[in-house]
């Protein structure tokens, strides 16, 4: 192994001893809720950059799969009484079967219709489940029954608990991208990313490999929608199929770096951080300030710096490697 | 019975003739600059906004601050395509999607700051009135918009098949790449789009005080059914949007009373949905008309 | 970290003053520990010099987002009402002891009040909070607040938030309630009133529309068109089409503020000659006389809170008036009353421990006084967290103003016929 692959293994491991004993250091309940957010939502990123980072299926629907994996997780508790880790997966099989009509229907189309397609289908959902209120009480919504502290129905009394349990989701969701990325689906997502026609001319199947990747996305998508219902107690149509989800996905993604690996997690970090920032300084002293900035924030990244945090490091990277190679 | 049909027709052809001054803007952007414009409800709001205080401070009837808004936001297309739009022009269309979007989110807290959530209402001697034919009635403040609208959109159709700086910009649209050899100034082009397609929803901000409440969210309301109906017309056809809003209305009037009051949207959206599956390029079949 | 810690010295102390009976030298000790609070305002100094320390009461207002202009008027109130209780010299039994306001911005948004309510909690000692308006966001809180064990009391009127809570207390009207109410009052227009019910299909519109669902038979009232619709349109015409078609002679709308706005409008523009009850939520706010103008005139809906009540409420609005400039609505004076009753329980608790706060409040029993102030002026918790006195006032817009004329014992204006 050379200097650099070995720089790099020691700084993921030194960052995998922090970030384990992240909330025994620091006792603040306040600071352990960022941590959780940002966790909850890198982990949400990171799903989506599977379809939307390397396959550049720009979606900004995954709100759907969100809400079909809260929506599942949360019937299956009340009215069957069966525990949320098993309802998290069958939530998760349900949005992965989900994917498959959406996809159907959205992958015919390319571009801006895809994404706009996507944006209707999580709409509609949302309208569904609005009107529908015998099987998952419509407009109302419900809070999750208080049970104290019941970890195999996920409720803890610990906040550090759920700090774990989201890690725990991130680290599957870095792990599966890893592999991906890695292996040969990896390379034919990225070649359908690049130019779609020109992949399959060569022989890749995309179709197959969108759908494929599409199931994986809204799976692990929908673990996210039962956690997170989990964590703020309370579920209902709004909450469940939010646009914001849909956005926030691909936007930590993109602000981060789209298509890498950590892309979604540094991207998360950022704008969690600077939203927690502004939200401290500005406050609710002047409404609609603290989104104003945020805005402005994003504008700039994606005016001057399009790839991202991760290409900017990147950059960065190239250009000391570059000074190196010429002085040798 | 016949009479509740016919007035459902009637209120959804008035509100359609709103969706379509959004939607044609939305995708004369699209058909020109090739980007999805997701700040056009924002400008909207805008136009609202400036007829609200147009009509406040002098008095001005918000249909006749048409002639103040339309250039206004003219302006303010052109300033826009110059210096956001243009950097993020390329082959990947993520950043310009984000960008339009950062923009609505800047616009919509930018208003919520300046001039907070209230609603604010202008009360014309017609607001409230209707002409009443038979059983039916006929809104006056709606009718105006729904005429002023078709005027408008009849006069853009002109500009784009009879002028040459339109016949530029549909050239533009079909081929970037030829038009440029041919001599055209694409960024010039893409300036005088954005500058229609915000002048024209600055005009449907206008057309609506009458009879609608400015707010700074007012703008998310219009969008997503502008937004629709552009794909359903096919993105980039002017006469499909101005269509696909005209039925979206009718249908949307006749899905609520038909189906239910909160089925609206559902029909709407599986109006697109089911279009969408049989005719992925929408109903106009992919030109630039 | 965010804190909004409200100096207890206010502006219009000479107003206060009127209201309570006051010391002079209270007034001095006040503004010059306003000059340390100002200071301790940003979490820095800490504040010594006080007889005893503050209690910490939270409030938890949407300020930005859709329920924005709701938010503001209730955090005015909620300033108002803290300013009320210190100036009449705070908490005797804890030695004086001043509620201290700590206001955090829930942004209209579900996510957002779960977030926030556990910040407010964690990052501070409360003892209490008040919150949130809307019911979907008062439901979250109230999770939050239980698992935390810290009391809250609302106005919301979700019955959800009766259901399994023992953190929770509820001094007004249940949503079940309104509904009883609204159709009460269609009678007071005619002798067999045919009900349209449109209702905006989130939980404040689908509790209430329940309500009315149930017991119209009950009550005599025939309903004749009973729909949910999608709140935000972009046009009411197919709605009041609907409406004009199923024969109604009186229309139930409950609703947000812009879609009322636009149903009040459309209803004219259609000359459909029928009685509306806008029921409570937007319609029962200035911004919705502001908006629609002489349209609102006659027209009858049901609050939980209404300031012509009594003597206590008619104060309170008055000096609302001279800081906000509109008057007091329903939501920012019930919690005016909320903070009385919180006050009250710290008294009896004699400690500011949330959980000793709690039996206090439990045991909660007013009939006089800022506390009282409730339709019917009484405050007696049951084992629910329900004000076993608990009652709507049916209202009617008069000359820009609200005016109670419903029930008889609650009337405080003849009601006009339109």
């Amino acid at each position: 192994m050379d200097k650099a692959s070995k720089w790099s293994v020691a700084a993921v491991a030194a960052l995998a001893v922090v970030v384990l004993i992240l909330p025994l250091v620091v006792k603040s309940s306040f600071a352990i809720d960022i941590f959780v957010r940002i966790l909850l939502f890198s982990f949400i990123g990171v799903a989506w950059n599977l379809m939307g980072g390397y396959a550049k299926q720009l979606s900004l629907g995954h709100a759907a799969y969100f809400g079909l994996g809260a929506y599942t997780s949360t019937i299956l508790q009340i009215d069957y009484g069966i525990s949320p880790w098993i309802g998290m997966i069958a939530g998760g099989v349900v949005a992965a079967l989900a994917s498959l009509p959406i996809g159907w229907l959205c992958f015919r189309l390319r571009g801006p219709y895809f994404t706009i397609a996507t944006i209707a289908t999580a709409q509609a959902l949302m309208l569904i489940f609005l009107k529908f209120r015998d099987f998952a009480w419509g407009a109302e919504g419900t809070t999750i029954p208080n049970l104290g502290n019941a970890p195999l129905m996920m409720q803890f009394e610990a906040k550090s608990a759920y700090y774990y349990v989201a890690l725990g989701l991130l680290a599957i969701g870095l792990a599966i991208t890893y592999l991906i990325e890695k292996s040969w689906m990896g390379y034919y997502l990225v070649a359908i990313g690049e130019d779609e026609d020109a992949a399959e001319a060569i022989g890749v199947n995309a179709p197959s490999m969108k759908r494929n990747i599409y199931m994986i996305s809204a799976f692990l998508t929908a673990l996210a929608g039962t956690f997170y219902i989990q964590y703020i107690y309370f579920i209902d149509p709004p909450t469940a199929f939010s646009f914001n989800i849909s956005i926030e996905a691909a936007l930590v993604a993109i602000v981060g770096g789209i298509g890498t690996l950590w892309g979604p997690v540094i991207g998360t970090i950022l704008l969690e951080t600077a939203s927690t920032l502004l939200q401290s300084w500005l406050g609710s002293s002047i409404g609609g300030l603290q989104l104003t900035v945020y805005s402005l924030i994003l504008m700039a990244v994606i005016l001057w710096r399009p790839t991202g945090l991760m290409g900017m490091i990147g950059e960065v990277y190239h250009r000391l490697a570059s000074r190196r190679q010429a002085r040798a | 019975m016949w009479e509740t049909v016919a007035q459902a027709v009637i209120n959804g052809l008035l509100i359609g003739g709103i969706y379509a001054l959004v939607s044609i803007g939305v995708t004369l952007i699209f058909g020109v600059v090739k980007i999805v414009n997701f700040a056009q409800g924002e400008f909207v709001m805008i136009g609202m906004y400036l007829s609200f205080y147009l009509a406040t401070q002098f008095g001005i009837d918000p249909i006749v601050s048409l002639v103040v808004t339309m250039p206004a936001l003219f302006v303010v297309g052109v300033l826009v395509q110059h210096f956001l739009i243009r950097r993020v022009l390329g082959p990947n269309d993520m950043p310009q999607i984000f960008l339009t979007f950062a923009l609505s989110l800047l616009l919509l807290n930018l208003a919520l700051m300046l001039f907070s959530a209230n609603y604010r209402t202008v009360h014309t001697s017609y607001s409230d009135e209707a002409f009443h034919l038979g059983g039916l009635y006929i809104p006056v403040a709606k009718l105006i918009a729904f005429v002023v609208a078709m005027i408008l959109s009849g006069a853009l159709w002109v500009f784009l098949h009879t002028t040459d700086l339109g016949k530029a910009m549909r050239a533009a649209s079909q081929n970037r790449d030829v038009a440029t050899l041919m001599g055209i100034n694409p960024n010039r082009v893409f300036c005088v789009a954005l500058g229609i397609a915000l002048a024209l929803a600055g005009a449907a901000g206008s057309l609506l005080m009458p009879f609608y409440s400015a707010y700074p969210f007012v703008g998310q309301v219009f969008v997503l059914m502008a937004f629709v109906a552009v794909v359903l017309g096919t993105l980039g056809n002017v006469v499909g949007a101005l269509i696909a809003s005209l039925m979206m209305g009718i249908a949307e009037s006749l899905g609520i009373q038909y189906v239910g009051a909160d089925s609206g949207q559902i029909v709407v959206f599986a109006m697109l949905l089911l279009t969408l599956a049989f005719k992925p390029n929408g109903l106009g079949g992919g030109r630039v008309r | 970290m965010k804190k909004d810690r409200q100096p207890s010295v206010t502006r219009s102390e000479n107003a206060v003053r009127k209201l309570l009976p006051e010391a002079q030298s209270r007034r001095k000790f006040l503004l010059k520990a306003g000059g340390a609070v100002a200071a301790g305002a940003f979490g820095a100094v800490p504040m010594r010099g006080w007889a005893a320390d503050p209690v910490n009461i939270g409030a938890l207002y949407p300020t930005t987002g859709s329920m924005a202009q709701i938010g503001v008027g209730c955090v005015a109130a909620a300033k108002l009402a803290v300013d009320m209780v210190n100036e009449a010299g705070g908490i005797k039994s804890l030695g004086g002891a001043k509620l201290n306001l700590i206001i955090s911005d829930v942004q209209s948004d579900t996510t957002v009040t779960r977030t926030e309510t556990d910040r407010l909690i964690s990052g501070n000692k409360l003892s209490a909070i008040h919150g949130c308006f809307a019911s979907a966001l008062t439901l979250i809180a109230s999770q939050v607040a239980e698992r935390a064990k810290v009391p809250l009391i609302t106005g919301s009127s979700s019955d959800q938030l009766n259901k399994g809570l023992s953190y929770t207390f509820t001094p007004f009207a249940r949503a079940s309630q309104f509904a009883q109410a609204q159709l009460q009052m269609a009678k007071l227009v005619g002798d067999k009133p045919k009900v349209a019910v449109i209702f905006e299909n989130t939980a404040f519109g689908t509790s209430t529309s329940n309500g009315l669902k149930e017991l119209a038979p009950g009550e005599g009232v025939e309903i004749v068109m009973f729909e949910p619709y999608s709140a935000g349109f972009t046009d009411a015409s197919p709605l009041i089409n609907k409406v004009k078609a199923s024969g109604a002679n009186a229309l139930f709308s409950v609703s947000y503020l812009n879609d009322l706005i636009l149903i009040v409008r459309t209803v004219k523009q259609v000359g459909l000659d029928i009685a509306i009850n806008g029921g409570s939520g937007g319609f029962v706010i200035p911004d919705f006389y502001k908006n629609v103008g002489k349209l609102a005139e006659g027209l009858q809906g049901v609050a939980h809170w209404n300031h012509d009540m009594d003597d206590n409420a008619q104060k309170v609005n008055v000096e609302y008036k001279k800081r906000t400039g509109y008057f007091l609505f329903e939501y920012a004076g019930g919690l005016v009353a909320q903070t009385f009753m919180l006050a009250d329980a710290l008294e009896r608790a004699g400690s500011a421990d949330p959980q000793k706060v709690r039996e206090a409040l439990s045991t909660l029993d007013v009939s006089s006084g800022y506390a009282a102030m409730a339709p019917g002026g009484k405050v007696k918790f049951g084992p629910d967290g329900k004000n076993v006195y608990g009652r709507p006032v049916g209202v009617q817009w008069q000359n820009g103003d609200l005016a109670s004329i419903f029930p008889k014992e609650f009337a405080r204006a003849p009601m006009i016929k339109s």
